[in-house]
């Protein structure tokens, strides 16, 4: 079974982290994975995006190169890491109707991380619709099966209240699993969304948490981003083979869908954020959380500040 | 064969079904390990089932079988394992008592383990006696009623009550309390009990729920479980002597059987050891003339003889054996409760007057009328539930409609995409459909509406639309459009406000269950607009 944070663990994270803290201000070596949020370095982040354009292209082939060109999946994966994917499953819905994580991409990338030579992945979600519903239906339980990934089911056992330390957010019930992961991938699919105009990355992390989340809404894009900046993923690749144009976040007709042939790989959560905002026509200072994101110093979106790539297949 | 063969193949065989009821039971719900081949090119829905034939012991039951055909004239699928049965018991008795039941196996085993009385006073207590004529007064009146129109048989039925029992109440109660206890645990700081915890949980929800299991007035079902239990303290099985209609309606059918309890007066030493024994106070003595239709064919008198004054036989050609002792008086009082009964119920006016508005019944549910007469009040359908919405019924389908199934949005909402309860549903009160036709026809089940004096933004208490966003449908039923409110400190804002569009509403009610507004949200499902009754709608 999935491991605690327990005394032993938190004081030897502290310890890590502040003896990581000393060694990178020494050697301004950066610093990146869950636990070191104030590690966040100043090391310039980067940007990838993939896109598929000729017919049948392996979407395989495609997030292999995507991940190529941000330098090798070694840079994010090590050997005997535990590696937990949040992918967005949170509608019992088929995959062709964008409303959930494209399971083609969720196989992709679990390869690629046991290739990289993960000792375990996990595939972790707080979904919306009955959670057995979900994975079967999204084709998510079907790609862990294939892949020897582990399923984690959102149990009342796996949320445990914690410290957000958020600007709106204090304490909330958080699924564990995802903060006890060496290595935290955010897997999202990009969509429509009525209040928040679009759902894609940092909008995930509301599927990473238990207690009352209907009432985030009420402040919406600031709870986004205090949970952005808690999770701290060590990337985020949003999926938008096909993004949910409108009747977002659950659709539910082929018409509601729009076929991109995109990824976008980036270590900074909300400049994938804005370049997936781009493929809906708007401009990223148009929504909420992706604007305060910029202002409260969680990413960006000036593409210029970061390390862009472009893949084409 | 000898006796205490007889008695052995019927403990193997009772255990037996016992296990596979109680195996049905557990397995009556989504597993966690289901594998669809879903992929992008994917494109129409496949519907969720469970591949266990979870309808068995209805199917095998002959009341359940009758009631719906004098009913509903609805053959109800697999009723010829009920046929099968039938024909067995013209042979062979009450074997479906003393073999197969696993409410009777439950109270045999009840009765075995904590014996009621000792000696002089068992033996007493195992004398026939008039109060075993009731089952026949409620059998003549669940069957008349359900020649009326109003089928109640689930009521009394053994497997009916049975899996009502365990899986409303006896169940989801043990889970309840194991669930806490893991939950304790796993908030613990001490490690060993947080893998403990999760260890132990993986082992135990697929039996006792994935999550909190919670039915509405379940605690009642429960300690009406217990009573019957404890009436074994009176009498053994007192269920199955004096209540159990089935137990009469295959005492009926047995008066044809060739297995007959053979006495020889000349060995019988009048021990009565055999009395002590019966379980259904059969009259087993020599001497008196063997109750057939009472007997449960469990053969302890038999293995009890230590003269060998007593056998079972099978005799051919066929003799009629003694008439079922039912008396006149509880047959009519039986015709009279029938008749009456299905009139009563129809007094509130829910079939055909008004219709309550939160009775939402499940997708798929017959109108109303067809409804009760086929609903055997089994429980099935929300037990297989995923999200724990359908909720057996105290008053909200009146008298007629006690414990039939009823959605309750504040605890779980029908998903867009499911119809698990109609494929499970044993006699076809609730008709199995396919998502396409529930989506696309669609099948509505009620309409939502907005209560603004307790909606957050209507209100003027800030952006919510928590109720839009979880809409399923395409396009959304629940839409909403900006305008400006008077907030609290009587400042203007500008809010998102929900309206819902009843042309589209399904009435699913997962707009009331994510509702912020907790016990009586702000925006509620009525059962108007329901596609299964034509006077109970809005629209033109």
């Amino acid at each position: 079974m999935s491991h605690l944070i327990t005394r032993r663990t938190t004081l030897k994270r502290l310890l890590k982290i502040s003896g990581g803290l000393v060694l990178s201000a020494l050697t301004g070596w950066p610093l990146n994975g869950p636990g070191s949020v104030s590690a966040k370095s100043h090391k310039k982040g980067f940007i990838v995006e993939g896109l598929g354009q000729e017919e049948g292209y392996s979407l395989k082939e495609l997030t292999r190169r995507v991940f190529e060109a941000a330098g090798g999946s070694s840079r994010f994966v090590s050997r005997g890491d535990v590696v937990v994917i949040k992918p967005n499953i949170s509608w019992a819905r088929r995959p062709d109707l964008a409303a959930t994580t494209n399971p083609e991409l969720l196989e992709a990338v679990i390869e690629i991380c046991y290739e990289a030579g993960a000792k375990k992945v996990r595939i972790a979600d707080n979904t919306i619709n009955d959670p057995r519903r979900c994975f079967a239906i999204s084709g998510a339980g079907m790609v862990a099966k294939k892949t020897g990934a582990e399923l984690i089911y959102p149990r009342s056992s796996l949320m445990r209240e914690m410290k957000l330390q958020g600007n709106r957010l204090d304490a909330w019930p958080v699924f564990v699993p995802l903060v006890e992961a060496d290595r935290l991938i955010n897997l999202p699919v990009a969509k429509h969304h009525g209040l928040t105009t679009l759902t894609l990355g940092m909008k995930n992390w509301i599927g990473a948490i238990g207690g009352r989340r209907s009432a985030l809404h009420q402040d919406i894009h600031q709870s986004i981003v205090d949970l952005a900046r808690f999770f701290n993923p060590t990337f985020t690749l949003i999926d938008a083979t096909r993004i949910m144009i409108k009747n977002g976040p659950s659709g539910g007709r082929l018409s509601d869908v729009a076929t991109k042939n995109t990824l976008i790989l980036s270590d900074d959560q909300v400049a994938a954020d804005a370049k997936a905002s781009m493929l809906f026509g708007l401009t990223p200072d148009q929504i909420g959380h992706i604007f305060l994101g910029q202002r409260w110093a969680l990413g960006t979106y000036d593409f210029q500040q970061l390390d862009q790539k472009k893949v084409i297949l | 064969m000898k006796a205490t063969h007889l008695v052995w193949i019927r403990r193997i065989s009772q255990g037996l079904f016992l296990l596979f009821f109680l195996f049905l039971l557990i397995e009556s719900r989504l597993p966690q390990d289901i594998y669809l081949r879903y992929s992008l090119v994917f494109s129409s829905d496949l519907d969720l089932r469970i591949q266990w034939p979870l309808g068995f012991f209805f199917q095998l039951d002959p009341l359940l079988w009758l009631s719906s055909l004098v009913s509903g004239h609805h053959f109800i699928t697999g009723f010829w394992w009920a046929l099968a049965l039938t024909l067995v018991t013209l042979f062979l008795g009450r074997i479906f008592c003393g073999f197969i039941c696993p409410l009777g196996t439950t109270h045999h085993v009840v009765s075995w383990v904590k014996p009621a009385l000792k000696g002089k006073r068992m033996i007493e207590a195992n004398q026939k006696s008039p109060s075993q004529r009731v089952k026949y007064l409620l059998l003549t009146s669940l069957l008349v009623g359900a020649l009326i129109g109003l089928n109640l048989a689930g009521l009394m039925d053994p497997i009916s009550l049975f899996f009502r029992s365990l899986a409303l109440a006896v169940f989801p109660g043990l889970g309840v309390g194991i669930k806490e206890i893991f939950d304790w645990m796993a908030k613990s700081d001490i490690r060993i009990l947080n893998h403990l915890s999760y260890g132990a949980e993986v082992l135990v929800s697929p039996v006792f729920g994935y999550s909190y299991q919670s039915y509405q007035s379940a605690w009642f079902i429960g300690l009406i479980f217990l009573l019957t239990l404890f009436l074994n303290r009176i009498r053994p099985r007192f269920w199955c002597r004096v209540l159990c209609p089935l137990g009469a309606l295959l005492g009926i059918f047995s008066r044809l059987s060739i297995l007959r309890l053979e006495k020889n007066h000349e060995k019988c030493t009048n021990c009565e050891l055999c009395t002590k024994n019966c379980q259904g106070a059969a009259s087993p003595i020599p001497g008196q003339q063997w109750e057939n239709a009472e007997c449960l064919m469990c053969f302890n008198c038999f293995d009890s003889c230590t003269e060998g004054a007593l056998s079972f036989q099978l005799r051919w050609p066929r003799t009629l054996n003694r008439k079922p002792d039912m008396g006149r008086r509880a047959l009519l009082t039986g015709l009279l409760a029938g008749i009456s009964i299905p009139l009563l119920g129809r007094l509130d006016g829910q079939v055909h007057k008004v219709s309550e508005p939160r009775l939402i019944r499940p997708p798929g549910s017959l109108p109303e009328k067809d409804f009760l007469r086929l609903c055997q009040r089994c429980s099935l359908c929300m037990k297989v539930c995923p999200t724990n919405v359908i909720n057996p019924t105290l008053g909200e389908a009146g008298m007629a409609g006690f414990w039939t199934p009823r959605l309750v949005m504040i605890q779980g909402y029908c998903e867009y995409t499911c119809t698990l309860c109609g494929s499970v549903c044993p006699s076809g009160a609730i008709r199995e459909i396919s998502v396409k036709e529930k989506t696309e026809r669609p099948i509505k089940i009620g309409s939502a509406y907005v209560e603004r004096g307790r909606c957050l933004p209507w209100s003027g208490n800030g952006p919510c639309i928590v109720c839009e966003e979880h809409c399923p449908t395409s396009p959304k039923a629940i839409y909403f459009s900006k305008e400006l409110v008077t907030g609290p400190d009587g400042k203007r804002i500008l809010v998102p406000l929900p309206y819902v569009d009843l042309k589209i509403c399904v009435g699913c009610g997962i707009c009331e269950y994510k509702c912020p507004v907790k016990g009586r949200p702000a925006i509620r499902i009525i059962s108007a607009g329901e596609s299964r009754s034509v006077k109970n709608q809005i629209l033109l």
